[in-house]
């Protein structure tokens, strides 16, 4: 089964059609999206920001590695669920969207700057917990700043490519009897 | 009223020129999401705080101090992007029940943060279950109402889904 058959074979299935369907589904699986979104990327942001010395270099990095990574990955597990549901809404759009695509090589570059720097830098981080961060440290920080901040732009590009007609009237006449 | 005054927004030359711009509302609401990450984390953290979940080698006021300048400077640049879309899309908002509510709870989540945390700062507990169950309660119930107040956010474009006859169209 090539790759274009199974996108075809996810937008066909029945959890698919469901979604698809369901008025309340959508707005909440959205909203649980952005709300882990924006746990993933403040508690990386939070690290990323003491591997660049702000606000310094006082406390341990061990602490808030400690303190934040579970709370990260907690969230990253809730984003993938729900982006996974809403991939299977429309999944032929999605496959065939630029920015989907970049937004899912950003996700890949964050994990490779994560792996490189957790099995580098964050090895030996007993000798710099407190002190001067070494450069290959900081350089994982200033990138994975770079990089999540890219994932949130792209994510938003996302709903206003997928098929979004830009010259829509902004004061169209809705018809708001919904259901009826 | 509020819809009226929506409506001529809407035909002002600003909202005009918001809407024209066709890369503009993508961005600014880029840059609202990636605030919502700063607002959200910064009240997450101190509520974690006072429920012993993180910094707890910490008292709360060093916690506060660390994250409330985040807090308050990203509910700015929220306000700024924020006022800006809406004044791209004012009858939308106007008409939106999500909208509405969503503004009145900001507001009293503001309050209540400041409020709440002028309160927990003299406590200068370090360790993990200094707080009382009441104080928890309040970090989970805050935590609770800015994960409502993302949602409200979300459902501004789901509205008549959302709320059916509720909707203000």
């Amino acid at each position: 089964m090539d790759t274009p058959s199974i996108i075809n074979a996810i937008h066909d299935s029945g959890l698919s059609e469901w979604l698809r369907s369901s008025l309340k589904a959508m707005p909440i699986i959205e909203a649980i999206h952005v709300m882990s979104a924006a746990v993933v990327f403040g508690t990386i942001l939070i690290v990323d920001l003491r591997l660049l010395g702000w606000p310094n270099t006082q406390r341990a990095f061990s602490r808030f590695h400690h303190d934040l990574l579970r709370w990260t990955w907690l969230a990253f597990g809730v984003s993938v669920v729900t982006g996974v549901l809403l991939f299977f809404v429309n999944s032929v759009t999605y496959y065939h969207n630029t920015a989907f695509r970049l937004k899912m090589l950003a996700l890949i570059l964050a994990g490779v700057n994560m792996w490189i720097f957790e099995n580098g830098a964050a090895r030996k981080a007993l000798q710099w917990d407190q002190g001067p961060t070494p450069s290959a440290a900081r350089l994982a920080g200033a990138l994975s700043l770079t990089i999540w901040i890219s994932v949130l732009f792209i994510a938003r590009w996302i709903g206003f490519t997928k098929g979004y007609d830009f010259s829509i009237p902004q004061d169209v006449d809705l018809n708001l009897n919904f259901g009826q | 009223m509020f819809l009226d005054f929506a409506r001529a927004l809407g035909d002002s030359s600003l909202s005009i020129w918001i809407q024209s711009h066709l890369w503009l509302t993508p961005l600014l609401q880029s840059i609202h999401i990636v605030m919502i990450g700063v607002v959200f984390t910064a009240i997450l953290m101190i509520s974690l705080r006072v429920l012993g979940q993180v910094n707890t080698d910490e008292t709360f006021a060093t916690v506060w101090a660390r994250f409330s300048p985040w807090l308050w400077g990203g509910v700015v640049v929220m306000a700024m992007t924020g006022i800006i879309l809406s004044i791209g899309e004012p009858v939308r908002e106007a008409s939106s029940t999500s909208f509405w509510l969503k503004m009145g709870l900001i507001v009293i989540g503001l309050i209540s943060a400041k409020t709440f945390a002028s309160t927990l700062r003299p406590f200068a507990y370090v360790g993990a279950a200094p707080f009382s169950g009441g104080a928890k309660a309040v970090a989970l119930g805050t935590i609770a109402l800015w994960l409502f107040i993302i949602f409200l956010g979300r459902a501004i474009a789901y509205d008549v889904e959302v709320w059916g006859h509720l909707h203000l169209g």
